[in-house]
C-alpha cells in the first residue's frame, strides 16, 4: 500500500531538516521525501494532509524492560509495545533480565518470534552477558549475536568481577558486539534507595552516592580502551559520568553513553513524601546535577536518551520507600520530556530528536530513525505543543508506575506508523 | 485600643514527623503534657478524653519500652488498646504494610500507632487510614514523641529551652532520635551541636537545625547545658563504621573527665537503652546529673498529651 503524507512540517534530525514537505512511502520503506511539497503525492492510495504538524522518525529506545518471559503480570512484550507506539516509539530494545534470563539462542529466537507475533513496534533482544546475569561465566555472545542479539547487557546489575568483564569484552570486540554496561560500583551503591545527600540524611534513606557511577565508569571505559570493545554507558546519571566517557573517547575509545528522559525532569526533591514512583536506579540526582545533563545534552555529549521503562505493578511499588522496587514507566513520556527541554529549555526540535532517532539507531547500525529515501518507514506525526495532563490510569503499559502521574506535559504523538502501517492513532483524532 | 482575639488549635491529623510543627504547637503539646505529668505525680486520675475510643499499638519492630508508654498513656486517658507486635505475626506470612493497615483500618481504631523500621513507613499507612497515625519511630527517619518528651524534660529541668547549648553526641547518621530531637530544640530556640565518629556523621545537618556537627566531642561540651548521649548499636563498632568498642568510647564515651568540660550544672539525658561503660559511665548514668528516668517518665505525659490532641475529638 502507498501512503503520502504532505504538507507536514518535516523534522530529520540526522541531516538537519526542518521544513514544510512531504513524505512517501511504499511497501514499507519511505521512497521519496519532497521538500516544500505541500499537495499529496499522484501514486498514493491514501493521502494524509498532516495540516503543518511534525513529521519526524519514529523513536529509537535503547532500554526497556518487559515482564515476558516470566513476569507478564508486570509488561508483556505486545502490551509495551502498544506503550511505545502510543509514546512515538517504533523500535526498542529489550533488556535480557527476565526470568529465566535472556542468555541463550532459544531465549533470543524466543523474543525475536513472540515481538513479531504479538507487538506494534519493532522489538530487538539484547543478550545476556553472562550466564544467567550471575556475572561469573561469558554467555554464547556470537550464536545469540547470530540469532538476532543487537547488544549484550548484564542488566541492571553490572558484572562486579573485572576480569570476567575484561575477558567478556575482548571477546564481544573480536565479534564487532557492542556492550551497554549500567556503571555501578555495587560494593559503594549498597541498599541505596535515593539519592545520596542532605535530603537522603534527613529523610532517613540510605543514599546511592555519585561516586558508585563513576568508578563503574571509569572501571568499565578503562576496560573498553584496553580491549577495543564497543560500550554503551547505560543511564548515567551525573556530567562528570559523560565527562569520563569523553576523555575515553578522545583517546579513541569506542564509549557511547545514554541517559534515562526522566533524568532531566526531576530531580530528588520530586522523592517528595516518599512516594515510589520516584524511585529509580540510578536516582533522581540534585537540581544542579539535573541541569548539567540538560548543558551536556546541549553540547551532543549524550549519546542516547532512553526511556529506561520498567514496569512494576502496585504490589511491588505500595512499600515503604526502602523496600519498593526500583523502576518506572518511561514509554509514554520519553517525546514529551524531551520536548519540555524545547518549551522550557535550551533544545531546539531537532536536537531534542536526535539522540531518539538517528544517535541511537547509529549506534546499534539500524537503518531507521532517519526520514531517508529507502529507509523503513517507521514514522510519528506529533504536535508538539499540544498540552496534556498525563495521569497513570490512562498509559497503556499494562504497570503504570510513572513519576510523570499528575504532570502537566506538552507534546502528543497522534499516529505513528510502523513500516508504513499506522500502528497508532490517538483518539482525539480516531 | 482593643486587642486582637488571639484563638490557637492544634491542627494536624496525624503526628509523623517534627517537620510540620510550629514552636506554638510544640509548646501546646509540652503544655498539656505537663499537666498530665503533675497530675500522675500528685496521684490524680485525668479525665477519661479517651472513653470509648479504641487506640492500636501497631509495632512491626520490638520495642518494650515505647509500646508500654504509649500503652499506658492511652489506658490512663481512658482508651481501650490493643498491642500488636506485628513483626512476630502476619508480616511473616507475606502480608504488607499496607494490607496489615487495611485490614485494621476497617476495624475502626481512633488512632493507630506504628513503629515500621523502614523509613516513611508509617507516612506511607497515613495515606491509606482513617485514623490518627502516630509515628512510634520510622527506620532511620524520626520518632517524633521522643523528640517531643526530649523537649518537656529539658524545659522541666532547666525551666527553659531557649538558648542553650544541647549537645547530642553517638550515632547520629542511624539516629531516628537525633533527626527528631534536633529539630524539635532547634524550633524551640537551642542551639543544637551533633558529634560522631566521622563515618556515623551525615551531610546536610544544617537543615535539620543543628547548629554545628563536629568530630571532636571534648570541643563540643564546652559550655553544654545538656549533654544527651545516644545509642550505638554494638555491631556497627567492630570494624564497619568504627575500629573498635574501646576506641570508641576513648574518643566518645561520656567519662566523668569529659563532663566537667561542659557547665557546672550540665544535664546527661539519654533515650534508652543505654551500653553501659561504652557511650556513658554507670556512675554517670545513675549521678544526679542524669534525667534519664524522668525521660521515661514525660515520655508517657507527652504521648498523653499527643493521644488526646489527635484521638480525642477536637475541641
Amino acid at each position: 500500500m502507498s501512503l503520502s503524507i504532505y504538507n507536514a512540517r518535516l523534522l530529520d534530525p540526522a541531516t538537519g531538516l526542518d521544513e514544510v514537505g512531504a513524505i512517501f512511502v511504499d511497501r514499507g520503506k519511505i521512497r521519496e521525501v519532497s521538500k516544500g511539497q505541500t499537495k499529496p503525492h499522484a501514486d498514493a492510495k491514501v493521502s494524509m494532509d498532516a495540516g503543518s504538524l511534525c513529521l519526524a522518525p519514529g523513536l529509537v529506545d535503547l532500554r526497556v524492560k518487559t515482564g515476558e518471559p516470566g513476569d507478564e503480570q508486570k509488561e508483556t512484550l505486545a502490551t509495551a509495545s502498544r506503550s511505545a507506539v502510543a509514546g512515538g516509539i517504533t523500535s526498542f530494545v529489550v533488556m535480557p533480565d527476565t526470568r529465566p534470563v535472556i542468555d541463550d539462542v532459544a531465549l533470543v529466537r524466543f523474543i525475536a518470534d513472540r515481538a513479531k507475533a504479538s507487538a506494534a513496534a519493532r522489538i530487538y533482544p539484547a543478550g545476556a552477558l553472562t550466564t544467567g546475569l550471575k556475572g561469573e561465566a561469558m554467555a554464547e555472545i556470537g550464536l545469540m549475536s547470530k540469532a538476532g542479539a543487537v547488544a549484550f547487557s548484564n542488566g541492571d546489575l553490572p558484572v562486579a568481577n573485572a576480569s570476567i568483564l575484561k575477558r567478556a569484552m575482548a571477546y564481544a570486540a573480536s565479534l564487532g558486539a557492542t556492550i551497554i554496561s549500567r556503571p555501578d560500583e555495587r560494593t559503594l551503591a549498597g541498599s541505596g534507595a535515593m539519592n545520596s545527600g542532605e535530603l537522603a540524611g534527613r529523610m532517613g534513606l540510605s543514599g546511592i552516592p555519585v561516586e558508585a557511577e563513576w568508578i563503574g565508569a571509569m572501571r568499565d571505559t578503562a576496560l573498553a580502551e584496553a580491549t577495543g570493545c564497543t560500550l554503551i554507558l547505560d543511564q548515567v546519571s551525573t556530567p562528570r559520568t559523560i565527562a569520563i566517557a569523553q576523555a575515553a573517547r578522545g583517546r579513541g575509545a569506542k564509549v557511547f553513553t545514554t541517559a534515562a528522559a526522566h533524568s532531566f525532569f526531576f530531580n530528588e526533591r520530586d522523592v517528595g513524601d516518599y512516594l515510589t514512583y520516584c524511585k529509580v536506579n540510578p536516582p533522581f540526582r540534585s537540581e544542579e546535577t539535573r541541569l548539567g545533563l540538560i548543558d551536556a545534552l546541549k553540547r551532543g555529549e549524550i549519546d542516547a536518551v532512553v526511556s529506561a521503562h520498567d514496569p512494576q505493578p502496585p504490589e511491588e511499588k505500595r512499600l515503604p520507600f526502602g523496600e519498593a522496587a526500583f523502576g518506572a514507566a518511561g514509554l509514554e513520556t520519553v517525546l514529551p520530556a524531551m520536548l519540555s527541554l524545547v518549551h522550557d529549555g535550551p533544545l531546539s526540535l531537532l536536537e531534542a530528536l536526535a539522540p531518539i532517532t538517528c544517535r541511537p539507531a547509529d549506534m546499534l547500525g539500524l537503518p531507521q530513525g532517519r526520514l531517508a529515501a529507502n529507509t523503513p518507514a517507521d514514522l510519528i506525526l506529533f504536535d508538539p505543543g499540544k498540552p496534556w495532563l498525563c495521569e497513570r490510569e490512562h498509559l497503556r503499559s499494562r504497570s503504570t508506575n510513572s513519576p510523570f502521574d499528575g504532570r502537566r506535559l506538552q507534546g502528543r504523538v497522534l499516529r505513528t506508523f510502523v513500516g508504513g502501517e499506522e500502528v497508532f492513532t490517538h483518539e482525539s483524532i480516531a | 485600643m482593643t486587642r486582637a482575639a488571639y484563638h490557637y488549635s492544634f491542627d494536624h491529623e496525624h503526628l509523623l514527623s517534627i517537620e510540620g510543627l510550629s514552636p506554638l504547637d510544640i509548646t501546646h503539646i509540652l503544655d498539656l503534657a505537663d499537666s498530665y505529668a503533675e497530675a500522675t505525680r500528685a496521684g490524680i486520675r485525668p479525665d477519661p478524653v479517651l472513653k470509648g475510643k479504641v487506640v492500636v499499638n501497631l509495632f512491626f519492630e520490638n520495642s518494650t519500652r515505647t509500646m508500654s508508654s504509649f500503652e499506658i498513656a492511652a489506658r490512663r486517658l481512658g482508651a481501650d488498646v490493643i498491642s500488636m507486635p506485628v513483626a512476630a505475626s502476619s508480616v511473616k506470612k507475606g502480608e504488607t504494610l499496607i494490607d496489615t493497615a487495611m485490614t485494621l483500618n476497617a476495624m475502626r481504631p481512633d488512632a493507630l500507632i506504628v513503629r515500621h523500621s523502614a523509613s516513611g513507613g508509617p507516612k506511607l499507612l497515613s495515606r491509606k487510614v482513617d485514623c490518627a497515625v502516630i509515628n512510634a519511630g520510622d527506620g532511620t527517619h524520626q520518632h517524633p514523641t521522643q523528640g517531643l518528651l526530649d523537649t518537656l524534660t529539658i524545659r522541666r529541668t532547666k525551666g527553659h529551652i531557649e538558648g542553650l547549648k544541647v549537645v547530642i553526641c553517638g550515632d547520629i547518621a542511624h539516629s531516628r532520635v537525633a533527626r527528631s530531637t534536633t529539630q524539635a530544640l532547634h524550633l524551640m530556640g537551642a542551639e543544637v551541636h551533633l558529634c560522631a565518629p566521622r563515618t556515623l556523621l551525615p551531610s546536610g545537618t544544617e537543615t535539620w537545625g543543628a547548629a554545628s556537627a563536629t568530630t571532636d566531642f571534648d570541643k563540643a561540651l564546652k559550655g553544654a547545658d545538656i549533654v544527651m548521649m545516644l545509642r550505638l548499636q554494638l555491631e556497627r563498632m567492630d570494624g564497619a563504621f568504627l575500629p573498635s568498642r574501646r576506641e570508641y568510647f576513648r574518643f566518645f564515651g561520656l567519662t566523668q573527665e569529659r563532663l566537667a568540660l561542659a557547665k557546672p550544672d550540665a544535664t546527661v539525658m539519654h533515650p534508652g537503652p543505654m551500653n553501659r561503660g561504652i557511650e556513658i559511665e554507670s556512675a554517670i548514668a545513675d549521678g544526679d546529673r542524669s534525667v534519664i528516668t524522668e525521660q521515661v517518665e514525660m515520655g508517657v505525659a507527652v504521648r498523653e498529651a499527643v493521644l488526646h490532641l489527635l484521638a480525642g475529638g477536637r475541641t
